[in-house]
């Protein structure tokens, strides 16, 4: 068993918070966007963050959300 | 092994040459039917704005009107190429509550005249209430950013995420890192013959047939029937000769959408025909794009990672730009081994006519500005140009992981063959010279079904007549990169007839198994291949009958070749292709013979069943004083298979460069608030013909073994090295660097004078 992360707006899974911020702001749809609305992040700063700057800002700011937000899931990973 | 053929690999003139040479070939453009009528559409003035009201009743007032459609009149709903994503599914016959770019259709008058229905559009009075428009993808992500398309929260239409290995490990073993920032600009597509299509409606039937300049007569069907709201089998879709389509006629666009509509409607056949300005503001083009690219090597050279960020600006609809933001991040990595990778990509739309795949697909902008950096970073380490590709190649069964897997590779030689021939061709410079060079690669064909079609990717039939006459069916798209001619050679060679036998029926929905169309390079190997098993199912028949008339050994092999059927060790010993036809005819119940092929890519990665690959060297020359650039030879190396017609081959290369020094030199889109400020062909530079320099192309053939006698790409993939190459070659002359494409002497006089201080600050 491993401990996976789940995205708070669909059911997508990832083993680290940083994928799951990967997945999130590469999903185009109003539900994901609100949420971050929800909790304070702006997505177009995040997109600009991650597009004009090397490393990975953008998805290091909102892994470090999700860290606290995202819910924890055993997953079987045989 | 080398493999000797009768028409493969011998230059060829095309089979449709003549015709086109002297005008017999009828082009859509050339197209007129019995009572015909003329459709023009209405454009909208404004970049982003609400439709609040049209009113056609003066317009439809005037003698010579026929009818008019706006936006109601669609029954349809919104189609595009992404069919696998509905989402994606966003354009529209006719813009219905809001209009989204300068240029886009908001209704279209058919008349008896072109004169009559170009009045018609004035008297049409459209109320708008204009809107703020975003320009810029930067802007168009922000928060507070006016949306292009409601459900498309921020603008952003598509995202794309590759990455293999450790990217960030990788840079943390480099010894070297660079970081460089590009914008990349759009470029139009410049087609010689416009869009056009002409439209026939039978009312009786409910069938409708479209001719149109089209590069896959498939997508044009299935766009119209999601427009029409129609069944793909009530509309035969035809495609004539075509003047070029360089990736701007996949789509299907209001020249067919409004043809129909209008023939649906008035039951008389309808031909729209879009002008140049047209073309310019309402089609097409190639992406602009904000590239943020990062390399971190070895002190030796090795590349060990690659970071690369890019944001573009999209547009009002998709296209194809959702796939060539996927392929910027791929064939930028190509033809090169990079163990760590990460690439981020975001497609915008904007208040603008909507970026697509064009020629390179997706490569050009990304591989200029991959290429560039590479030679900047090789000054820096002090390494060859040259040198540093060879330490950093693929070799043949490399594969990027969940990517791609090369097979057939010839990049190794093609640069090692560049090494020896630029010694001879070019052994110095002079002040103000430099050579510059670009690796390349580039698929055979795409592997991703965005389509969603259920069918085979190609298909091809072949009948063979009593007298030995041939009929080739295949929807394969001639756009004018010479695939007739293809077909024919790949026919009349498994069959071992001469071209003359063969009659060529090519795409026509209702006659020909379907293809996909010309893009991606894709219709050599695909098409070949299905044209090549249909050919050889019934070579097969022969050759089996030939075996049992002869009483000879299951052992002996029998080939088919110069109109004979024969045991390939004993010549002698065998028939004439035409009397074992009539015999199998015979025995074949007086049927004549069928064969059916086709081809659909299994188990070779996400892109491409194959890759043509191989290198470019360009010596320009620049003037100091004024920032001219002249590019004054280009040698090339190209891995492209086994070549089937080395003529049409090298027309593909010499058009490819044309077009990918207009990109590095002068072809510009100038936009202001959504406007196009040149938008005809005396405003819109391209390189002419007299400035064209001289093109040495030599090739190393390796085999492919996915591919019709061993062929791959041989098209599209010496586009993107040409900008590159150039500007490295000014970069080697001068150390000017460049932070975009389109080098106009102002540009590179500043570059020139950053270099020199530069220079000056470091000593
Ligand atoms: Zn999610």
């Amino acid at each position: 068993m491993a401990t996976w992360y789940k995205c708070p707006v669909c059911r997508k899974l990832s083993r680290e918070h940083h994928d799951l911020a990967r997945h999130y702001l590469g999903q185009t749809n109003k539900e994901h966007k609100d949420w971050l609305k929800k909790v304070g992040l702006s997505y177009a700063e995040l997109i600009t963050m991650q597009v004009t700057e090397f490393g990975n800002k953008g998805y290091d700011a909102l892994a470090e959300v999700l860290k606290k937000e995202a819910q924890e899931v055993e997953v079987d990973v045989k | 092994m080398k493999r000797e053929y009768s028409i493969i690999g011998k230059p060829t003139g095309n089979v449709d040459g003549a015709a086109k040479t002297t005008g017999e070939a009828k082009y859509c453009f050339d197209m007129s039917l019995p009572n015909q009528l003329y459709g023009k559409h209405l454009r909208s003035p404004y970049a982003h704005a609400r439709i609040l009201s049209i009113d056609t009743s003066e317009a439809e007032k005037l003698q010579g009107v026929k009818a008019i459609i706006t936006g109601k009149d669609v029954p349809g709903g919104k189609w595009g190429l992404w069919r696998r994503f509905r989402e994606l599914c966003d354009q529209i016959a006719l813009a219905d509550d809001k209009v989204r770019f300068i240029g886009e259709p908001v209704a279209c008058v058919a008349a008896t005249t072109k004169d009559i229905a170009e009045q018609a559009i004035e008297l049409i009075n459209v109320e708008y209430e204009p809107l703020p428009g975003v320009f810029d993808p930067l802007e168009a992500i922000k928060d507070d950013a006016p949306l292009v398309h409601d459900d498309f929260e921020n603008n952003i239409n598509a995202t794309r995420h590759i990455e293999w290995g450790n990217v960030d490990e990788g840079f943390a073993q480099a010894d070297y890192t660079r970081e460089d920032k590009f914008t990349c600009f759009p470029q139009a597509v410049a087609s010689m013959e416009v869009h056009n299509s002409l439209a026939s409606y039978d009312k009786g039937s409910k069938r409708l047939t479209v001719w149109s300049s089209t590069q896959s007569p498939y997508y044009l069907q299935l766009g119209l029937a999601d427009a029409l709201k129609m069944r793909e089998g009530d509309i035969r879709v035809i495609k004539p000769h075509v003047g070029g389509g360089f990736g701007g006629k996949n789509s299907t666009m209001p020249d067919s959408t409004s043809a129909a509509l209008l023939s649906m409607k008035t039951g008389r056949p309808v031909k729209i025909v879009f002008n140049r300005e047209e073309e310019f503001i309402s089609t097409e083009h190639r992406t602009g794009m904000h590239v943020a690219l990062k390399i971190g090597l070895k002190k030796d050279g090795k590349i060990v990672a690659r970071e690369c960020k890019v944001i573009t600006d999209g547009g009002a609809y998709t296209g194809l730009g959702a796939t060539a933001l996927y392929l910027s991040g791929i064939f930028q990595t190509f033809p090169y081994k990079i163990p760590n990778y990460r690439y981020d990509a975001f497609r915008t739309y904007t208040n603008k006519v909507w970026a697509t795949s064009v020629r390179g697909f997706g490569a050009t902008p990304t591989v200029y500005c991959a290429e560039s950096q590479l030679d900047r970073a090789a000054k820096d380490l002090g390494i060859d140009p040259l040198q540093i590709r060879k330490m950093n190649v693929m070799e043949p069964g490399y594969e990027a992981p969940g990517q791609y897997k090369v097979d057939s590779c010839g990049i190794m030689p093609c640069i090692e063959k560049m090494e020896k021939r630029i010694k001879e061709k070019w052994p110095k410079v002079e002040e103000n010279e430099g050579i510059g060079f670009s690796a390349f690669a580039y698929m055979s064909g795409g592997i991703f079904n965005w389509i969603d079609t259920p069918y085979a990717y190609s298909g091809a039939r072949v009948q063979v007549n009593i007298d030995g006459t041939v009929d080739l069916f295949t929807q394969a798209s001639d756009i004018g990169q010479g695939h007739n001619t293809v077909s024919v050679m790949i026919c009349a060679e498994e069959l071992g007839i001469g071209m003359e036998d063969i009659r060529l029926h090519p795409a026509d929905t209702a006659t020909t198994p379907v293809d996909l169309g010309a893009w991606g390079s894709r219709e050599t190997l695909m098409n070949g291949n299905a044209i090549k098993m249909a050919a050889g199912q019934i070579k097969q028949k022969l050759v089996d009958l030939a075996r049992a008339k002869l009483g000879e050994n299951i052992a002996y092999d029998l080939v088919a070749k110069d109109k004979r059927i024969y045991l390939e060790l004993r010549p002698e010993r065998g028939f004439s292709y035409y009397d074992i036809v009539r015999d199998a005819i015979k025995l074949n119940d007086g049927e004549p013979l069928i064969g059916t092929g086709h081809y659909t890519p299994h188990n070779k990665g996400m892109i491409s069943p194959a890759y043509g690959m191989g290198i470019m060297a360009i010596k320009a020359k620049v003037d100091k004083e004024i920032g001219h650039i002249e590019p004054q030879g280009v040698l090339i190396v190209h891995d492209c298979g086994q070549e089937i017609n080395p003529l049409g081959a090298r027309g593909q290369v010499e058009g490819s460069v044309h077009m990918g020094l207009g990109y590095c030199l002068c072809e510009d889109m100038p936009n202001d608030n959504g406007m196009l400020l040149n938008p005809s062909m005396n405003d819109y530079k391209i390189v002419r013909q007299r400035d064209m320099p001289q093109i040495e192309l030599m090739d190393v053939p390796t085999y492919e073994a996915e591919g019709p006698f061993g062929a791959k790409e041989a098209a599209e993939a010496t586009i993107a090295p040409t900008a590159p190459a150039l500007a490295n070659a000014v970069f080697a002359a001068t150390g000017a660097e460049f932070d975009s494409n389109v080098l106009k002497p102002e540009k590179v006089l500043k570059a020139i004078r950053a270099a020199e201080a530069k220079k000056a600050q470091k000593k």
